[in-house]
């Protein structure tokens, strides 16, 4: 029974009813997520250089998100002549879905927010790859040089990035002895959390998904000086907001797996669980977000020779290592 | 240097970045939400403007053309007549073109009474040409002197 099946079987038993209430309220964190991320970005970017940011529509600008929101839900939405229509259309839905599927199954405090899975690890890994198709369905139907462009270098990105996330989550799975992320905070409960023993697999993995959600100084898919707007360049309205809405879910689920990982879960003392995570969560984003002002963009093949010939290199050896010392402590 | 010595650089390098801006995060704002709050114009030598003084309560142009003669940019427009039983002239238009004035301040510089000076507007905005063109007599109301109020 997931956290949020566990909370809502309280008041209604019908499971279709279940299910649908609990995507709904999913999709309203997501979306109050998105808002709130969005928000943080312009503060975080407008503080960092000594500026305000949004201070006019709600309280320090709370609101000027919703208001945008509201703007881009008005906007036309605008079909190129010669795209590829239904790939055009599905992209925007296809690169949604997967963080949706990822963020049910982040466990939240002692279950898993929606949806239970044995190895939940290995399916959030595989789903967060599938929005490279997405993204390269939005590029390649645009018909925009731009966006076959920006559609490319996130392919060639998101496939050298994958690996040393995947490198390590292994060491980490190695050390907990199970590819469940609940056997694993559980693992980190008894002895200290992960970024402790495997500090160099931490930052991996860290670096792995600031590439893996194309957030500065890897946001090369959608360089805004090079390439327009990338991928989602001839997106308009909300169908370029359901791109925006997956890029800051995709930090947030990323960041939540990481605070898994590395960073103990859900666990911490007195605040309720979920929001451990979500605090653990928030921190790694906010250290994104001050990356992404503070570090100017790699150039491609800067970007590739530092995937192929540093990470995944130093990846293996602290897998290597990391196996070395289980066995021999085992 | 080697790889690992280049890393190490690199890495160095990446995290003082991340110092710098972490420490401007933390400062207080340099800029002002202008519409709320406005700048310190006190020393600011906007469009020209005519002086009030405080024993008449008006200003004390005599219309004697010496601005108009020294403006290089030929933007001032000035007449005045005499009030009766006086022997100075009073101005009674006074125009600028500010879309022709450069600031250069040399108006000021000749004036024998010393009534004009800069103002300290920085945010003039205007819609047509004409409205670029200020007229200094327009807050002053009914001049005492022409009045025969003042002598």
């Amino acid at each position: 029974m997931s956290a949020l099946q566990g909370w809502l079987a309280g008041y209604i038993t019908w499971t279709l009813a279940t299910l649908l209430l609990g995507t709904v309220v999913i999709m309203g964190f997501l979306t109050f997520n998105t808002l709130f991320l969005i928000w943080l970005e312009r503060k975080v970017s407008a503080h960092i250089q000594r500026r305000y940011g949004p201070m006019e529509v709600g309280p320090h600008g709370a609101l000027q998100t919703v208001a945008d929101m509201l703007k881009l839900l008005g906007k036309q939405l605008l079909t190129p002549v010669a795209t590829d229509r239904f790939v055009y259309l599905a992209a925007p839905f296809l690169i949604f879905l997967p963080t949706l599927c990822v963020a049910s199954l982040i466990p939240v405090s002692g279950a898993e927010a929606f949806a239970q899975m044995p190895y939940g690890l290995i399916v959030i890994i595989a789903l967060s790859g599938f929005t490279v198709i997405a993204i390269f369905m939005a590029g390649w139907s645009s018909n925009n040089k731009y966006a076959v462009l920006g559609g490319m270098r996130s392919v060639s990105q998101v496939i050298a990035y994958e690996i040393p996330i995947l490198l390590a989550a292994l060491s980490v799975v190695m050390l907990a002895g199970s590819m469940n992320l609940r056997e694993i905070v559980a693992a980190q409960a008894r002895g200290v959390p992960y970024l402790l023993v495997q500090p160099v697999a931490a930052l991996l993995y860290f670096i792995g998904i600031t590439a893996e959600t194309n957030r500065a100084p890897f946001d090369i898919p959608e360089a805004e000086s090079e390439l327009v707007g990338g991928f989602h360049t001839e997106y308009s309205g909300m169908r370029f907001a359901l791109f925006f809405f997956a890029e800051y879910t995709n930090m947030l689920v990323l960041g939540a797996l990481g605070a898994t990982l590395f960073l103990g879960g859900w666990l911490g003392p007195w605040l309720p669980g979920p929001v451990w995570l979500l605090l653990k969560a928030y921190a790694l984003v906010f250290v994104m977000m001050w990356m992404r002002w503070t570090f100017p963009r790699l150039r491609f093949d800067q970007l590739m020779t530092f995937a192929w010939k540093l990470l995944i290199p130093v990846a293996l050896v602290n897998l290597v290592v990391t196996a070395l010392l289980v066995s021999g402590a085992g | 240097m080697g790889v690992i010595g280049r890393v190490w650089v690199g890495a160095r390098s990446l995290v003082t970045g991340l110092g710098v801006t972490g420490r401007h995060f933390v400062r207080r704002p340099v800029t002002l939400l202008y519409p709320h709050q406005t700048p310190d114009a006190s020393r600011w030598n906007g469009p020209i403007d005519l002086k009030i003084f405080a024993a008449t309560g008006t200003h004390d142009c005599i219309a004697c053309n010496a601005c108009v003669r020294v403006c290089p940019s030929d933007c001032i427009d000035v007449e005045g007549r005499r009030p009766e039983g006086s022997k100075k002239m009073r101005a009674t238009k006074f125009l600028i073109d500010f879309s022709t004035c450069s600031l250069c301040g040399l108006c000021i510089d000749v004036c024998p009474t010393d009534t004009l000076e800069y103002s300290t507007r920085y945010d003039e905005a205007m819609y047509t040409r004409p409205d670029t063109v200020n007229d200094l007599l327009g807050r002053f109301g009914e001049d005492p002197y022409l009045a025969g109020k003042l002598t």
